[in-house]
């Protein structure tokens, strides 16, 4: 009786999801292979079975690199696919981070609706661990669409769209508007499962080649991993853009 | 038929009781090779079979009877089969092969399992079946009939002396072989090696949906055909023969299931993704299937307990179904190349090629290289010194080929921090050029 009346509140705990706290979803995420951005995810990693979007200035501003541990990830007899990827992904310098080419499949689509269509494909195929899709323009329905299918698979969906598409409303669980910065990566999350952040995550990117990435700031900083309960304070200071960026801070807590 | 049209009454009257009817000429060769087309197809259920022209197909049953969990349940699928395939078909079962053929024309249902059963079930048939059989036995038939006979039964009663000694050799013949008393070998079926099937649409047609629907037809009976070799298909081919009149031949599409199959409807639905991305210049007339070169596969397992988790797909199916759709070329996966050119140290690698080992085993690059390369350099004006990091890195190479490259190559970066990879001619006019993203 008295071990019912102390587990009570803690199932409580777990079953109501408080506002002010991260999202602990079903299925764990899988890790990103960065510690400071792992720390304010939902589940600890990208998403599974459910549409992550990255939002770039351009391409080439880091975007790979981040993605580089998932995709070295691949098992054999499983797929990565990149889906109308807008350059050439270049084979010597994945294959020198130790991707797994050949279970990398490069899909070039003609047109978006023939990217969106070979997404499904591989979301249905249950045969890919992770799914990298370029794609400029969609409207809601498409977008609803692939996070429908998405949730019926255990598959990372990546969206990777141009930062003009952070004002759109998007069905994706996690946005993430990504900016480059001397030594590698700002992202700036837009919407998660749980408080929104103020401040940007700064992530070193790794570097290919013998010693330090040559923009490496010189002084040695860490970079900082703020907790989702210490950002308010700091949210004038860090972020001299308009905190609210849209739909960012209107889809934040919806789900 | 309501208007009283028959089989048996003449092409006048027919007319006459129904002006509209479409009259059609029997063809022989079509119906000896819808018949082929019917064996090769039951041979998924023995592989006893034997063709009986012009129009009987004789199985031999016993030894498949306990697989298909007996006669009821054999007929059953036969029926379903032939039904798929789109013919009609009259089953009969009896001990031999005459009988079972004149029980099937007469007495459609039949089913005769034992020796002692068979007499009784012959015995009340008109000897007018006796007619049918390639034997020319006309004249002993119309001795019988004038001595006032009917039924087999009764010509089994006549003395065999005396009618053999009238002519009759080939009647007696042929009731000893219905009845069981002296063997009939026939010979068996082989079916061919390789697979051809035709199926003529009723209406020429555009529309894709007809199309897959009659192309189902002609896979039901593909799957007989390969069930029976107990093999599968790397390859099928599906013609589509256009309207006579539009001088525009036929189209020939390949179907490729990615790996060794015999999943009919997997043929099904990559064949879905290849219409729909082929544009039909005219109606098609006809849909005609051709495979070769079957090669033998375990049979599908059938799980005990009927899990069938569908969590681990089947990578093979996803690579052709984006194939069938986007094209060939579409998908492929990338390897590095030894080339010092970085336009050339890589290449396109159909993932189900083995990939050649060595190469590409994950060794850190001595030199930076970009995760994006543009597909062709893109002229940019001459950077501040203060944005190139590292470099220049000499490349030089491929004046053999006359693609020759005389660069030096510098990581730089851009207004908003991020670094790319840019290089400046060697020769005038020492151009600078984007040549990838270190994204």
């Amino acid at each position: 009786m008295a071990g019912q009346a102390s587990s009570a509140p803690l199932r409580l705990e777990e079953l109501v999801w408080r506002g002010d706290r991260l999202a602990a979803p079903a299925s764990p995420g899988r890790p990103t292979g960065f510690a400071a951005l792992d720390a304010v995810l939902p589940g600890g990693g990208w998403p599974v079975g459910a549409l992550t979007e990255l939002l770039l200035p351009h391409a080439g501003v880091g975007e790979l690199s981040l993605l580089l541990p998932l995709l070295t990830r691949i098992p054999a007899g499983r797929w990565g696919v990149c889906i109308a990827p807008p350059a050439l992904p270049y084979a010597p310098a994945l294959a020198g981070a130790g991707v797994p080419l050949g279970r990398l499949l490069v899909v070039r689509a003609e047109s978006a609706a023939h990217a969106r269509w070979a997404c499904r494909q591989a979301l249905d195929s249950r045969s890919c661990e992770a799914i990298i899709l370029w794609l400029a323009d969609a409207d809601m329905a498409a977008l609803r669409r692939l996070q429908l299918a998405a949730e019926e698979s255990a598959t990372p969906v990546i969206l990777i769209r141009p930062e003009t598409c952070a004002g759109q409303p998007s069905p994706a669980v996690l946005r993430l508007a990504l900016a480059a910065r001397p030594g590698g990566l700002q992202i700036r999350l837009l919407k998660r499962r749980g408080p929104l952040l103020a401040a940007p995550v700064d992530l070193d990117l790794p570097w290919g080649a013998p010693g330090a990435r040559p923009d490496q700031p010189r002084a040695s900083q860490d970079a900082s991993t703020p907790s989702p309960s210490s950002v308010t304070a700091l949210h004038a200071l860090v972020r001299p853009r308009p905190a609210r960026s849209g739909p960012a801070g209107l889809h934040a807590g919806t789900r | 038929m309501a208007r009283g049209v028959a089989p048996g009454i003449r092409r006048a009257s027919a007319l006459a009781l129904a002006p509209d009817l479409c009259l059609r000429e029997r063809e022989p060769a079509l119906e000896g090779t819808a018949l082929a087309e019917i064996a090769d197809w039951a041979g998924a259920f023995t592989s006893t079979l034997s063709i009986d022209p012009p129009d009987t197909l004789l199985l031999e049953l016993r030894a498949s009877l306990r697989l298909f969990g007996g006669m009821e349940n054999l007929c059953e699928r036969l029926q379903q089969g032939l039904d798929a395939l789109g013919f009609n078909a009259r089953l009969a079962v009896a001990p031999t092969p005459l009988a079972a053929r004149w029980l099937a024309r007469l007495a459609p249902g039949s089913r005769i399992d034992t020796p002692c059963q068979l007499a009784a079930a012959l015995d009340p048939l008109p000897f007018s079946v006796l007619a049918d059989s390639p034997a020319d036995i006309h004249d002993s038939l119309d001795l019988l009939a004038g001595i006032g006979l009917r039924q087999l039964a009764e010509v089994r009663r006549l003395p065999r002396s005396g009618l053999a000694r009238r002519k009759g050799g080939a009647v007696l013949d042929l009731l000893d072989r219905a009845y069981g008393v002296r063997a009939d070998p026939r010979p068996w079926h082989i079916p061919p090696e390789r697979y051809q099937a035709r199926l003529p649409l009723p209406v020429p047609s555009t529309q894709i949906d007809t199309l897959l629907f009659g192309l189902r037809r002609l896979l039901a009976g593909l799957s007989g055909w390969l069930d029976a070799r107990q093999a599968g298909l790397e390859a099928l081919s599906l013609v589509l023969e256009y309207e006579r009149n539009q001088h525009h031949g036929e189209a020939r599409i390949e179907i490729i299931p990615g790996s060794l199959s015999r999943d009919m409807a997997r043929f099904q639905m990559l064949a879905r993704e290849h219409l729909s991305r082929h544009v039909l210049p005219a109606a098609v007339d006809a849909l005609r299937l051709e495979a070769d070169a079957p090669r033998a596969i375990a049979p599908p397992r059938h799980d005990l307990f009927e899990g069938d988790d569908g969590r681990q797909g089947d990578p093979d199916l996803l690579l052709a179904t984006l194939r069938a759709r986007l094209g060939p070329r579409a998908v492929a996966c990338l390897a590095p190349c030894p080339d010092h050119r970085p336009e050339r140290a890589w290449r396109w690698h159909d993932p189900q090629v083995p990939e050649p080992s060595g190469t590409h085993a994950g060794e850190p690059q001595s030199q930076p290289r970009p995760l994006w390369l543009l597909p062709v350099p893109r002229p940019i004006a001459a950077p501040h010194p203060d944005r190139l990091l590292a470099g220049p890195e000499r490349i030089e190479s491929g004046w053999w080929d006359g693609e020759e490259v005389r660069r030096d190559y510098f990581v730089a970066r851009r207004h908003d921090h991020s670094l790319v990879w840019i290089f400046q001619e060697r020769q005038p006019p020492h151009g600078w050029f984007l040549h990838g993203h270190f994204g």
